[in-house]
């Protein structure tokens, strides 16, 4: 089947929109860095569950998420520590600590495989709203490829920012040459690096959604966009005002 | 970041318009009403909210901007969760134009500030 077909779609979809979207599913599908492609499609789907799930939506309205108890809607394939991750990354952001990340890293959970389910989760998450923001139903999620997973962590690794290690801003060398330039990335853009696929994964999608890294900086406007910087800036800057995004 | 492209355009915009107030999203941005009311309906999940605020943004601007209205809207709903699940601080915390933002959204009384250091109340 062909995933992410817009010919029938409600409104015009730029063509590279289907593309990325594609382009992703197939690398969704496959081993990554510290998953199968099976476990990175029962990630996936937890994105998804989490939207639905009432233990979710019952602990957002506690005082604290910790130590509440309940049961999350899942599908049954992933431990319930992954399972909490990823629904804490769709449903409550913004009250994940760095205790948490350290506890479950001490229970099997490491940071390598919890940066590259954040960038599952989002990833999915993403392409989800993409679809419901135009009131279009969501795409059936991709049959597994076998594999194992690589186990690839990058050599330059820093603990400046964030709850994990990332690379170091002079560190996109060799291997991770392609990952930015001239020795300084924004924090949002080393976030996903200690899994660097993760990161390239964020672009490819980013590039299509709105604008490549390189461009992000340059404040003119992209002439294969119907909305000009300002149009943009207002949408991101709404969004994440809602998500009470401080970054 | 529309501040900073503001200034890059001088263009005279009022930020409160990311707070959620469809006068000031109006000003100086074209069709930023319907742009605002339709990413707040989408990051609010108010799907009450969003087909009305779909609807208005393609009649007012078209269906190509509602297109890549949808895809920015969807990539910031990505982009908040991976800065919140990663604990990432701002990056330039001294910048007069940052400092200016967060004083004007009052975005300080936000939980995730304390992943900046010095900024958290």
């Amino acid at each position: 089947m062909t995933h992410f077909d817009f010919r029938n779609a409600p409104y015009p979809i730029r063509e590279d929109i289907g593309e990325a979207y594609r382009a992703y599913w197939d690398k969704l599908s496959a081993p990554g860095t510290w998953w199968t492609g099976e476990e990175r499609i029962a990630i996936a789907q937890e994105c998804r569950n989490a939207l639905v799930c009432e233990f979710c939506a019952a602990r957002k309205q506690a005082l604290s998420p910790y130590n509440f108890p309940g049961e999350h809607t899942h599908s049954g394939a992933l431990p319930g520590r992954v399972v909490d991750a990823a629904h804490r990354v769709v449903t409550d952001q913004t009250r994940i600590t760095q205790a948490y990340i350290d506890d479950n890293a001490a229970n099997g959970l490491g940071k390598g495989a919890y940066v590259e389910l954040v960038g599952i989760v989002v990833a999915v998450l993403s392409i989800d709203e993409f679809h419901r923001a135009l009131g279009m139903p969501v795409e059936t999620l991709p049959q597994a490829q076998p594999g194992a997973p690589s186990g690839y962590a990058p050599p330059h690794l820093s603990d400046d920012i964030g709850f994990v290690p990332t690379v170091a801003p002079a560190g996109a060398v060799g291997d991770e040459a392609d990952l930015w330039a001239s020795g300084w990335a924004p924090n949002v853009v080393r976030a996903l690096s200690l899994v660097p696929d993760a990161l390239r994964e964020w672009r490819e999608i980013a590039a299509v959604q709105y604008l490549a890294l390189e461009k992000m900086r340059g404040y003119f406007k992209d002439d294969t966009r119907s909305i000009n910087r300002l149009q943009m800036e207002l949408v991101a800057g709404r969004v994440s005002a809602v998500n009470e995004c401080f970054y | 970041m529309l501040r900073a492209s503001a200034q890059s355009s001088e263009t005279d915009i009022d930020i409160q318009g990311v707070g959620g107030d469809a006068a000031s999203a109006d000003k100086g941005i074209e069709f930023g009403a319907e742009l605002m009311q339709f990413a707040e309906a989408l990051a609010r999940r108010d799907e009450a909210l969003l087909p009305g605020a779909r609807q208005a943004l393609s009649d007012a601007a078209g269906a190509a901007v509602l297109v890549d209205a949808a895809g920015v809207a969807a990539n910031f709903q990505r982009m908040v969760r991976i800065a919140d699940s990663i604990g990432i601080p701002y990056d330039d915390t001294t910048s007069e134009l940052g400092q200016q933002v967060r004083e004007d959204l009052n975005l300080t009384a936000f939980a995730t500030a304390q992943h900046t250091e010095g900024l958290a109340r």
